[in-house]
């Protein structure tokens, strides 16, 4: 048996409903002879016999309404009369336009829709973990994101310093790798921009170096830079931090000197201050805020220790350490890199004895801790080998004079070199 | 709320708008006492009277023109033109007055006509009856050009269309006309605005008139691939709502856009450089076009290699998730 | 199905003859009319003379009525057989020209085969008398062609669907070859609803004013789908040309013998040097506008009627019988051939071949570029990747 399906039959109709047969099961028919009389959206249709031969089946009841593409009749095939069952479809019968033979695309609502099978193997999409959380894509330059795929960087684990926060090369470069900005990147040999005929490379300025060398050129021709420095014998504030305390949690030397800060910032509160240019006024912040600079392959910045991590010196050694590395990492938020009321910086970690930093801008002091070193020192009336180390203050001269800032070294000196004096001050 | 077809409910909409307003006429060949070739205004001309649903002679521009005069009266003219094809008669009026004419006088002359158009294809039929012109109607300032892809969005857009006093190119997906779905009359719309009609993570899968069931087929085989795709349905060509598009993308980073329409100079081209310009920075791939290619369109035994369909939208998907595609060696 | 939609409501026979507000309905029928159709059979089948036409038709003898009757009757047994095809999902649409088969018989018989015709879709009988394929006649129908054959093979254009659009490329072609003194002329076959459209107006300027040798031959079927011709005229359509300063001629086109003689009158006017004519073959469309069409919304079964009674065919067989002619075996064999042809037809379906996929970028442009050429391979590349649909997934 063969079928004959329902055509469309008027430009794009879907279906169509049997008004009345003109034929039966079992009558023989010739070709073109009216079969049937259908109706569709637009007419009422005769449909002639599509072939001669002798109707095996009527695929539906008059009044009914049949798919365009479904069977409408079935015909006797010429050689046998014993009815050949249709080899049973596997899949949900797919419903054919029947416009014109081998034409027709499937109709909605004849099976879900399903993609052909491809030649080569595919896999099911694993979507990257973090993907689907609300909010923006990480913003990065085409290139960047190359960059970051060659270099197996996840976007959305690097910080953006680039404008609105994006993500520049520089920042998926030290998150992969940790060299320094200027090391290998540039051609060597060539010659120097200026022309003097001097072999030299150039680094393009980008990014938080970019940012850095800004805020330094705003804070050293702005605020008039003065500093003062002390050298002073930690020896015994050392043994005493070698020690521990009661719980025998370690403080760091630099936890030390930067809790030396605070009840310094008590007697002098200027030196938690900044210049209001604007107002032409000294804003006296409430609190100390400690910011710690950090050296990272992107260069310099400065965070912000939580407050409560000053509470005591092993809580402020961990804080120091945990920020540093976040620094290093470049996950620091936003919050952390603001906020801070006066800076202390490590310069002793390079090796040198002290030096005069930048203020950060909006700060009115920042100190720097040379590098602890033996030397010969005058001790109880005898030269003796003692650990000394040089504290170096820079401060804005509109916010205090040399005598201010003196007081406020000779504090911090005093309390770092012999904590006990504390008590008595 | 009444299931029907697209056809039933354009028939609905321009029904309540004529009994809504006096000055609502629908002018257009064979509309009146056929009912129209797709059965769209079936019965409208017994129950509102030959002067407000007038058969036109065969005349495309005498259709445009005469309807450009008609507003100047204070009529509110519904224009069909027969199929797309036939469309272009009547380019000169659309471009030349329809479309200038509230900026030529300083809006003082107020041209509220809908100008319906059956477009796509995929209906076996022969030339110049399956078109998609909306790219010259988008390019041309002064039109709105407004397409539907369901029986409520066909509701609502239509009332919405005739109601608005900017001259409205109405394309309706004539291969939809047929295809079913729930419609509640109480129902508006504006014209301007884009829909979410799927939301998802991976990527954004934008499309309008025919092909929004296709991209909504494409949606669902797309799962059995583990991707998540968001269908958005422009709606509007003209103005086109680049902030849907934008705030799709910047989440999904992801573009692909579906039309029936040759690729070059077209719709597409236009959401592409708009979601470059919007959201560079969040684009995790290049955007995707999937469009009909650059000939005429072709004999309807063909037609199912020329129009986007399911596996050579999401071949497309699949380039921008970095899977591999047909366009990759092995 | 929604009720809005349904046929049924609406196919109680009424009269819906349109008029334009207040004015009459326009007399379809040929008496009475300003310019009454010329004929020289009338529906009886009775010769009557008319000087003009008579003078056109003197090599009109038993062998030529019996050939023009069997081309009506295989043009008709061929057009029933492309609606049964169409009927059975083998054709996508067909524009049946029952009715008009007087029209285009006479025409084509009236015409050597050298003048070019450029025609509307309907014009199935000329191309037959062309000598066009039955494959060639089917492929646009069924989707694999745009063109069926090749227009300098027949001196046929590619049937055009855009109305009236034919109309300027006779004139054009016409213009051209008359300044280079090729022989021949052009003609422009179109339809009552085509005289609305601009480019026939245009065409019929430029005819003029460059004494085009264009035949204007405008089958007046007295329906553009259901747009009766008095929408696009109130005055027969004939008085236009004449506007434009062509002259032109009535004629009762269900009369082959007058449409024979006023094409040969017409033609040998034109052949002269004298610049175009028009002719109004006024007819009937027995059928739909196309197979998509429901001529029961628009007009009643008392017009039908009428017009059966001046069935072209019936009234030359009604003709043969006044002259003594067998005509029953006439008919017999007329019909047989008819049947044969609509035969071969239905066995040519099988001959059209679904055209390959890469055809689709085909001619755009004479040489193919390079943006074009790269969406090509894509198409086979994608093609490429699928496996054969309904391989298991």
């Amino acid at each position: 048996m063969s079928d004959f399906l329902l055509p469309d039959l008027g430009e794009g109709l879907t279906e169509a409903t049997i008004v009345a047969w003109h034929v039966a099961v079992g009558d023989e028919v010739t070709r073109n002879q009216a079969i049937a009389e259908v109706e569709t959206a637009k007419a009422l249709v005769e449909l002639p016999s599509p072939r001669a031969g002798r109707i095996t089946a009527l695929h539906a009841a008059e009044g009914e309404t049949l798919d365009v593409g479904a069977p409408l009749i079935g015909f006797a095939d010429a050689e046998a009369d014993a009815t050949t069952v249709d080899a049973p479809a596997e899949e949900p019968r797919l419903q054919r336009q029947q416009v014109l033979v081998g034409y027709g695309p499937v109709l909605p609502g004849s099976g879900r829709p399903r993609r052909r099978p491809r030649t080569f193997p595919t896999t099911p999409y694993e979507r990257p973990a973090h993907a689907g959380e609300d909010g923006p894509t990480p913003r990065a330059m085409p290139p960047v994101r190359r960059r970051a795929r060659d270099l197996g960087v996840d976007l959305r684990t690097v910080h953006g310093s680039g404008p609105g926060g994006r993500i520049l090369r520089a920042d998926v470069e030290a998150r992969a790798q940790g060299g320094t900005c200027c090391a290998g990147t540039g051609t060597p040999g060539a010659d120097a921009p200026d022309g003097s005929g001097r072999g030299s490379h150039t680094v393009p300025v980008t990014g938080l170096r970019k940012q850095t060398a800004q805020a330094m050129t705003d804070s050293a021709f702005t605020a008039p830079h003065a500093s003062v420095h002390v050298t002073i014998d930690v020896t015994d504030t050392l043994e005493l931090l070698r020690h521990g305390g009661r719980d025998r949690d370690r403080t760091s030397f630099l936890a030390a000197a930067c809790r030396a800060l605070v009840p310094a910032v008590g007697r002098t509160p200027a030196a938690n201050a900044r210049f209001d240019a604007e107002a032409r006024q000294i804003e006296v912040f409430d609190e100390v805020r400690l910011g710690i600079a950090v050296a990272t392959a992107r260069g310099l910045l400065v965070a912000t220790l939580p407050a409560e991590a000053a509470a005591t010196g092993p809580a402020l050694t961990a804080a120091i350490a945990g920020t540093a590395e976040k620094a290093r990492e470049g996950s620091l938020s936003p919050a952390e890199l603001t906020g801070s009321t006066l800076t202390v910086t490590n310069v002793g970690v390079f090796g040198v004895h002290g030096g005069t930093p930048i203020l950060n801008p909006g700060q009115s002091t920042i100190l720097a801790i040379g590098a602890l070193r033996t030397q010969p020192w005058a001790h109880r009336g005898e030269v003796a080998l003692r650990t000394v180390v040089t504290l170096t203050l820079s401060f804005d001269h509109r916010v205090l004079d040399g005598a201010e800032a003196s007081a406020f070294l000779m504090d911090v000196a005093e309390t770092l070199a012999e904590p006990a004096s504390l008590l008595v001050r | 709320m009444t299931t029907m077809t697209m056809a039933a409910a354009l028939n609905a909409a321009l029904a309540d708008s004529l009994a809504a307003d006096e000055d609502v006429l629908l002018i257009g060949e064979d509309i009146g006492t056929l009912g129209g070739v797709f059965r769209i205004t079936d019965g409208l001309k017994d129950r509102f009277g030959a002067s407000r649903v007038i058969d036109s002679p065969l005349a495309e521009s005498g259709i445009v023109g005469t309807s450009v005069g008609m507003a100047y009266a204070g009529r509110r003219p519904v224009c069909e033109i027969q199929f797309d094809g036939f469309v272009f008669p009547a380019f000169d009026q659309i471009v030349a007055q329809v479309a200038r004419l509230h900026y030529r006088t300083g809006g003082r002359v107020r041209m509220p006509l809908t100008i319906r158009i059956p477009f796509g294809g995929g209906i076996g039929a022969v030339e110049h009856h399956s078109e998609s012109p909306e790219a010259y109607f988008a390019h041309t300032p002064g039109l709105r050009v407004v397409t539907v892809a369901d029986p409520q969005d066909a509701y609502s857009t239509m009332r919405a269309a005739i109601a608005c006093d900017d001259p409205v190119i109405l394309l309706e997906p004539k291969r939809r006309y047929w295809g079913k779905g729930e419609v509640d009359t109480e129902v508006t719309t504006d014209l301007d605005s884009a829909r979410v009609l799927r939301p998802g993570r991976d990527a954004t899968l934008v499309a309008y008139g025919p092909l929004v069931v296709t991209a909504l087929e494409a949606a669902v085989a797309a799962e059995d691939d583990g991707i998540d795709l968001e269908v958005i349905d422009l709606r509007s060509l003209a103005p086109l709502d680049r902030g849907a598009v934008a705030g799709s993308v910047r989440r999904t980073g992801r573009l692909i856009v579906a039309h029936e329409a040759p690729g070059t100079v077209s719709l597409s081209s236009e959401v592409v450089a708009g979601v470059v310009e919007d959201c560079f920075e969040h684009l995790e791939a290049a955007p995707e076009r999937v469009t009909g290619y650059d000939v005429p369109y072709p004999p309807a035994a063909l037609e199912e290699h020329h129009l986007p369909g399911i596996d050579r939208i999401l071949d497309a998907v699949d380039r921008t998730l970095g899977r591999r595609s047909s366009r990759e060696a092995a | 199905m929604s009720t809005t939609m349904s046929a049924g409501s609406t196919r109680s026979p009424r009269d819906r003859r349109h008029s334009p507000q207040g004015a009459p309905a326009p007399d379809h029928d040929l008496a009475g009319a300003v310019d009454q159709p010329l004929r020289v059979l009338d529906e009886d089948g009775r010769r009557r003379p008319d000087a003009r036409l008579d003078a056109h038709l003197r090599d009109v003898d038993e062998a030529l009525l019996a050939g023009v009757l069997r081309d009506m009757t295989v043009i008709r047994a061929l057009d029933d057989e492309a609606v049964a095809l169409q009927r059975q999902g083998e054709l996508g649409l067909w524009p049946p020209l029952r009715g008009q088969e007087a029209a285009q018989i006479g025409l084509a018989r009236a015409l050597p085969e050298t003048d070019f015709l450029f025609t509307s879709y309907r014009e199935n009988g000329l191309a037959w008398c062309r000598g066009v394929r039955p494959e060639e006649m089917l492929s646009v129908w069924r989707g694999t062609t745009l063109s069926g054959w090749d227009p300098f093979a027949h001196r046929m254009a590619t049937p055009q669907v855009i109305i009236g659009a034919q109309t300027l490329h006779a004139v054009g072609h016409a213009m051209a070859t008359s300044t280079r003194g090729e022989d021949g002329l052009s003609v422009a076959c179109f339809g009552d609803g085509a005289m609305s459209q601009g480019d026939v107006g245009e065409a019929m300027v430029f005819a003029a004013s460059f004494r085009a040798p264009v035949l204007f031959f405008c089958q007046n079927n007295h329906y553009a789908i259901s747009e009766p011709v008095g929408l696009q005229t109130t005055v027969p359509l004939a008085h236009r040309p004449a506007g434009f300063g062509i002259p032109s001629l009535r004629v009762d086109g269900n009369d082959v013998l007058a449409v024979l003689a006023a094409t040969r009158l017409a033609a040998e006017r034109i052949r002269s040097g004298a610049g175009p004519m028009f002719l109004e073959a006024v007819t009937y469309r027995v059928g739909p506008h196309t197979t998509s069409d429901d001529p029961t919304r628009y007009r009643d079964e008392a017009e039908l009627e009428t017009w059966r009674r001046r069935d072209p065919l019936l009234r030359l067989e009604r003709h043969l019988e006044l002259l003594g002619a067998p005509v029953e075996q006439l008919r017999e064999q007329a019909q047989q051939e008819g049947r044969e042809a609509a035969e071969a037809l239905h066995a040519a379906v099988s001959e059209i071949l679904a055209p390959a996929p890469e055809s689709l970028f085909e001619h755009v442009l004479t040489e193919e570029h390079q943006g074009l050429r790269r969406q090509r391979e894509q198409l086979a590349a994608l093609e490429a990747s699928l496996a054969p649909a309904g391989s298991a997934s």
